[in-house]
Formats: structure tokens, C-alpha cells, sequence
């Protein structure tokens, strides 16, 4: 393509779980960078635009060069001499990748687990504790007309999520766009989100689930005290008119974020949201969807359940599969010096897992697959570096509301993708265990 | 029969064999190879304890147990003595027997227990009594009995028995109750009994409840009288004043039957 610059069209951005599919990319002629990305927000054209193929080495064995089969075959045997391998992260990479991911953590016997369980995790304990009554984000584009965000930000995390899908577009049934929708906001301060909501919940700091709570008795005519006014700083009156709303719109969405899952209560939180949500159920049609963070951290949950039943946080010390939030997520393994072999794909707990479980992971052989430099490679026995998903690597992505999309990537990498890394790791892991074919052998 | 931990487990140890029906008619030699797994490797029990047959049905259990789970899991008669701390899951599935931890305990102490008795007399973890994610129901049936504190979601899902808590419990405790009783001789934690079905909490202390939960009166259980002499009788300081006192009864959560009651010390 030298001479002249190519043009992608619908290329998809990866950075947010928006993932736009709607991206115009230019790449220069010598087919090296992007140029332009038409119709990124901000958070997208900084990702296509700086986006650089730096001159790194292939893989670092203790902090030297080293070639791709030599780190694959010291990856291979970190892992086969692990006990309690595990493998974290996951997000910002292609469903293919977390596909051999997971392979490998099955031939292992060890662990699983993805960043959803420092995001979102509390919302997937809660979906398999009340259910989760959903929709698309186009169902909820064409037909939603009341719009309900609970601790999150949508405006600077997921800048187009307004404009693409919730409170702007028009529709046939919602031909006036955003004058067609009430737009209602709970939040714990004033957010950029917060200045475009009809409605504004300035909640007290803690107090997500009272009003939940206060909510649903309203919802479903109980008696509840009054005192949840002074606990979360909402007047009763205010209340009412809002679940009255709520309760007579034609199709509503409650979308959350983090400052729900990740405050005090957790899963309680997401908990007592989704069952608002199917109280609601009685009186109209009502949906719920987190906004979810990282690029394919939706894939992530979805991978991992397909083919573990389990979407995080999931273990096979003993051959099968078992789930348990707090047993066997990766900041509670670290945190507590469990794990004796570490892999990061894509994320860096180096920089932001607690004190201890940074302590744990300095002690411990680490492998990572990053396309740039980390805390934590830093300190890896193996660290690769890899092409950058969406930009250079196609394959599978899911949105935040589930719906698959296959990437349109820009130009080629001279790094291998995540799923090359990872497959030619498990090929090594199945040799050396003498797995022949697609069946381990039984486990002890 | 006595063991002690030689070799401290590197990564979790599961070791559910270390149980009086498992041990019960096998020789020192056929318990030494029961199979415990280090991580994902499979070992014997000697590789990490030394084991001595002292003629006794009691098993008794010294080291440092904090990675070792498991312990007396489905066990339906016998006594187990830990001396020191123990790991996750202790006493899991248990119908029958007894066991005493002289140290604290990790979470999930009495996982689905129907009936028994564990005794910690340090602070245990999260999930004291509780179902395994994605189940509604945690114990039915037996007692745990903390003398330490207890961590979040004491009683999850409970639906029969007797959980005691000397110190304080944290959040949500008895969430998602069916029945059974809570005893927290400390502070309840925040939100306790949300989305209770029936079933009885109580503490010494005041506490801040949900907005689905009113008031109903302040009285003096009879029951709560006996319950409090009984755990007496299990080593616990009772005051006076709490055996003859005066508590605020409340009722919740509305958002479910409304049958559940907390039983809060006012004089
Ligand atoms: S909203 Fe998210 S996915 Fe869409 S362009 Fe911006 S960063 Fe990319």
C-alpha cells in the first residue's frame, strides 16, 4: 500500500465497551500509523493516534533479549512447574486469545480469572443471584424512553454512549430524540454526566442501597420508615414522583457503573438494582446493563462462561471447574500469597493490586503479553510484547450489551497477537504434560 | 489420632480426608496416604503432616492450618481439635460431630452445615454459615459459635440453627435469612437482614437498620433469656442486664415477608 494512504472503513474502536463500530481510520502511506479516526470521541482518536509500532523486543527472559520460542519454552515451564498457576486479565484482547487463555488454565489445573473482578465482578455474583432482564443497546436506542444511570460517568468513560445510544439518536419510536426521553441521574456528586440528566439524585456517599432499597418498597406499595430521607439526602416526595415515572414509562434502562459495584455493599448493590429492576417489571417493560470498562472485558465474561459456566474468578486445582468470588479472584489469591506462577495478559496488577499482593507477585515467576512495557513486566521471568488488538490484530470482540463484533484492524504489527503467544504456550504446556489429544488426562 | 503439620503448604492444601468418618476403621498407614491436593498436584497427607495413633477417635490437629481447607468437610460424627488457625471452608457440608478451633478461622466456616457444632475461638472470615454463591439457602441446621469477631454475611441464606457471634459482625448479617437465629453479642454491621424471609437477629448493641424494617415494640423475650443462659453455659460473658433487659423488636424486611424480627438491647 506504499504512496498512497488506505482508509478503513468501520473499523472498531477498542478502548472503551462502547466499542464503536462506526470508525473511519486513515493510515499513512508507509503503512506505519493512523492518521485520522473520523468519528472517535477524544479517548478514541487518542488511542488510534498514538498508537506507534516501538521498536521493543520481541520477549525479555529476566529482563534479556530472548526470541519468541525461547520465552514460549520458558512460559511452558514456568507453568508446568506451577502448583497454583494463574492467569489474569483479559480484557483488552480478542475473544480468541481468551479463548487459548482459558485452555491453559484448564490443562494446568490452575486459575482463572479476568479484570472484571475489580470492576464488575459484584454484578456478575448478582446476575447469578437475581437474574438480569436485558436488551441491546439498539432495542434500547430505538425504544427506551426513560434512561436511568446509577454511579457512573458516562460523559468522560464512555464518551459516545450518549450520542450512539441512549440519549441522543432518533428513532421511529423516538422520532425527537433526547426530548423524547427523560433522562435521570444518581450520583454521589455532579459529573459532566450529570449536567444533560432531567433528573439529578445527588445521593450521600454509601447510601446506593437504602434508596434501592426505599425504591423497591415504593415500587411494590411496603412499608418502609422515613428515615432513608436523612440516611441518603433524597426528599420523599422527590422519591415518589420519580418511581412513578419510572413506573409509567414505556420502556426503561437502568445503566451502572462502578460507583455502585465497587462501594461498600458490592454485589448487594448490583443485587438490590437488578431486583428494582424486576419489580419494575410488574407495572412496565424495565431492562438493566453495567457499563461495562475495558475494551472486550464483556468478550472476557462471556469466554470464560462458555466454556468454564463461570464468567470470573474460576479454578481447576481439581480438574473441574469451580467459581468463588473472593477464593479464587486474583487480588484475593495474590493478596493472601496463594499463587505460585503468575500471567498477565493485557492489564497491570503491578501497579494497582494492594501492597500485599504486589509483594506477592515481586516473589513469584511472572509472565506477560502486553504491547508495550508495564509495572509489571518489569518484574516478569517472561514478558512478551504483542500486536495491539483493533488496531493490528483482528478477531472477536463483545460490546457491553453482549453483541459480538469481529475487528477491521489498520496495518500489521511485527509482534505476534495475544492468541498466537498463548496457543504456541499451550502447544509447549500439552508436549511437555504429554497431552496428545483434545482430552487431559483425568485429574488426581 | 494426632496430627501436626511438618511442612508448611506453599500453595492452598485441600484436605477434606482430615474427617473422623474418613479415618474411622483405616490403619496409621492407609490415613498417612490419604490423598490431599497441594494446588493442582495430588499428595499424601504424611508429605505435609506427621502422624501419630494415640487410640483415641479424636482428632486432633497443631501447626499453622491457615492454607489448609477443607478440614472435617461432610463430617457426621467424631470431634476435630485444631490447635492454632485454620483455612477456608471448615467443617463444609457437615451434619454430626464437633470442632474446635482454638485459633481464628478463614472464611466460610460451616458452609452448609444441617447439623453439628463448630466452635472458633478466635474471629472467622466472611460467610459464616453460609450458601455457596448462586444457592439461597446456607445452613440448616446445627451450631457455629464465634467467640471472636465475624466478618460480612454471617448466616447467608440461613434457614435452621444457631450462629453466635461474641465479638461483631459485619455487613449484611443474616441477609437473605429463611429461619434460625443470629446471636452478635457486639455491633451488627451495616444493612443487617436485608431481603429476610422470617428468622431472628439479635445484638447488644444498637444499630442502624434498613428503611424496610419498623419498629414494633420494646419487651422482654422470654426466649431470648434461655438462648442467653445457654450460650452462657458455652463459655460466653453474659451481663446481667442483657439476661434481664429490655429489647427493641423490629420487623422486616417488608420487601419480603415481613416475619423476620431484630432484637436490639434498649435497657
Ligand atoms: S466511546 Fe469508547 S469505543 Fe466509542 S470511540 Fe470513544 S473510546 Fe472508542
Amino acid at each position: 500500500m506504499s504512496g498512497s494512504s488506505k482508509v478503513i472503513e468501520n473499523a472498531i474502536c477498542t478502548f472503551c465497551g462502547c466499542v464503536c463500530d462506526d470508525i473511519e481510520l486513515t493510515v499513512d502511506s508507509g503503512g506505519k500509523y493512523i492518521t485520522q479516526a473520523k468519528n472517535a470521541c477524544v479517548l478514541g482518536k487518542s488511542w488510534f493516534l498514538e498508537h506507534k509500532v516501538e521498536d521493543f523486543p520481541v520477549a525479555l527472559i529476566d529482563g534479556k533479549e530472548a526470541s519468541l520460542e525461547e520465552a514460549v519454552e520458558a512460559a511452558a515451564q514456568v507453568f508446568v512447574n506451577a502448583k497454583f498457576p494463574t492467569i489474569y486479565g483479559l480484557s483488552d484482547t480478542t475473544c480468541e486469545a481468551q479463548k487459548e487463555a482459558v485452555a491453559i488454565a484448564d490443562y494446568l489445573n490452575g486459575n482463572i480469572d479476568t479484570t472484571t473482578s475489580v470492576c464488575h465482578g459484584p454484578t456478575g455474583m448478582a446476575f447469578q443471584g437475581v437474574g438480569e432482564s436485558t436488551a441491546s443497546l439498539g432495542e434500547i436506542k430505538n425504544r427506551a424512553d426513560f434512561v436511568m444511570y446509577w454511579g457512573g460517568n458516562p460523559a468522560e468513560a464512555h464518551p459516545r454512549h450518549f450520542e450512539r445510544y441512549a440519549v441522543n439518536p432518533k428513532s421511529h419510536w423516538l422520532p425527537n430524540g433526547k426530548e423524547d426521553r427523560t433522562i435521570a441521574m444518581v450520583d454521589i456528586r455532579p459529573t459532566q454526566s450529570s449536567m444533560i440528566a432531567d433528573i439529578f439524585l445527588q445521593i450521600k456517599p454509601g447510601s446506593d442501597f437504602e434508596l434501592l432499597w426505599a425504591m423497591r418498597a415504593l415500587v411494590k406499595g411496603r412499608a418502609f420508615d422515613r428515615s432513608v430521607e436523612e440516611r441518603t439526602g433524597i426528599s420523599l416526595d422527590r422519591l415518589e414522583a420519580l418511581v412513578q415515572q419510572m413506573k409509567d414509562c414505556q420502556f426503561g434502562v437502568l445503566f451502572f457503573g462502578m460507583g455502585l459495584t465497587m462501594t461498600r455493599g458490592r454485589h448487594f448493590n448490583a443485587g438490590a438494582l437488578l431486583q428494582l429492576v424486576t419489580d419494575l417489571n410488574d407495572f412496565t417493560h424495565f431492562v438493566s446493563l453495567p457499563t461495562r470498562g475495558h475494551g472486550n472485558v464483556t468478550g472476557a465474561d462471556n469466554v470464560v462462561s462458555w466454556q468454564t459456566g463461570y464468567p470470573f474468578g474460576v479454578n481447576f486445582n481439581r480438574g473441574y471447574p469451580r467459581f468463588n468470588p473472593g477464593e479464587f479472584t486474583t487480588a484475593d489469591v495474590l493478596g493472601r500469597g496463594e499463587a505460585d506462577a503468575l500471567c498477565v495478559i493485557a492489564s497491570d496488577p503491578g501497579s494497582n493490586f494492594s501492597a500485599k499482593a504486589i509483594e506477592h507477585i515481586k516473589s513469584i515467576p511472572v509472565i506477560t503479553l502486553d504491547p508495550k512495557p508495564t509495572v509489571t513486566s518489569q518484574h516478569a521471568k517472561v514478558a512478551f510484547t504483542t500486536a495491539t488488538y483493533g488496531i493490528n490484530v483482528p478477531g472477536t470482540v463483545y460490546r457491553m450489551d453482549n453483541v459480538p463484533l469481529s475487528l477491521r484492524p489498520a496495518f500489521d504489527s511485527p509482534f505476534p497477537s495475544d492468541e498466537m503467544v498463548l496457543r504456541a504456550i499451550k502447544e509447549r504446556i500439552c508436549e511437555l504434560r504429554g497431552i496428545t489429544s483434545n482430552h487431559k488426562p483425568v485429574a488426581a | 489420632m494426632k496430627l501436626s503439620l511438618h511442612t508448611l503448604p506453599t500453595v492452598p492444601l485441600e484436605a477434606e480426608v482430615i474427617c473422623p468418618d474418613k479415618f474411622i476403621g483405616n490403619s496409621l498407614d492407609a490415613i498417612s496416604a490419604m490423598t490431599v491436593m497441594h494446588g493442582n498436584q495430588a499428595c499424601s497427607l504424611a508429605d505435609f503432616f506427621t502422624l501419630t495413633d494415640d487410640g483415641l477417635e479424636t482428632i486432633e490437629v497443631d501447626g499453622d492450618l491457615s492454607k489448609v481447607k477443607l478440614i472435617g468437610s461432610e463430617m457426621t460424627q467424631g470431634k476435630i481439635i485444631i490447635k492454632g488457625s485454620v483455612g477456608a471452608h471448615l467443617g463444609a457440608l457437615m451434619t454430626g460431630g464437633e470442632i474446635l478451633v482454638t485459633g481464628n478461622a478463614e472464611d466460610w466456616v460451616g458452609r452448609e452445615i444441617s447439623g453439628g457444632r463448630i466452635v472458633i475461638k478466635g474471629d472467622a472470615g466472611h460467610l459464616v454459615g453460609s450458601g455457596v454463591r448462586g444457592s439461597d439457602t446456607g445452613i440448616q441446621g446445627g451450631e457455629i459459635i464465634i467467640h471472636g469477631n465475624a466478618k460480612n454475611e454471617v448466616g447467608n441464606g440461613m434457614r435452621r440453627g444457631l450462629i453466635v457471634i461474641g465479638g461483631n459482625s459485619g455487613d449484611f448479617t443474616g441477609v437473605n435469612m429463611k429461619a434460625g437465629t443470629i446471636m452478635v453479642l457486639g455491633q451488627l454491621g451495616q444493612r443487617p437482614g436485608a431481603s429476610m424471609v422470617r428468622g431472628t437477629i439479635f445484638s447488644t448493641q444498637s444499630a442502624q437498620l434498613l428503611p424496610t424494617f419498623t419498629y414494633n415494640t420494646t419487651y422482654k423475650p422470654t426466649f431470648l433469656k434461655r438462648y442467653l443462659i445457654y450460650i452462657k453455659k458455652l463459655g460466653f460473658t453474659i451481663d446481667d442486664a442483657y439476661l434481664n433487659g429490655k429489647y427493641q423488636s423490629w420487623s422486616g424486611d417488608s420487601l419480603e415477608l415481613n416475619k423476620g424480627e431484630i432484637l436490639l438491647f434498649a435497657e
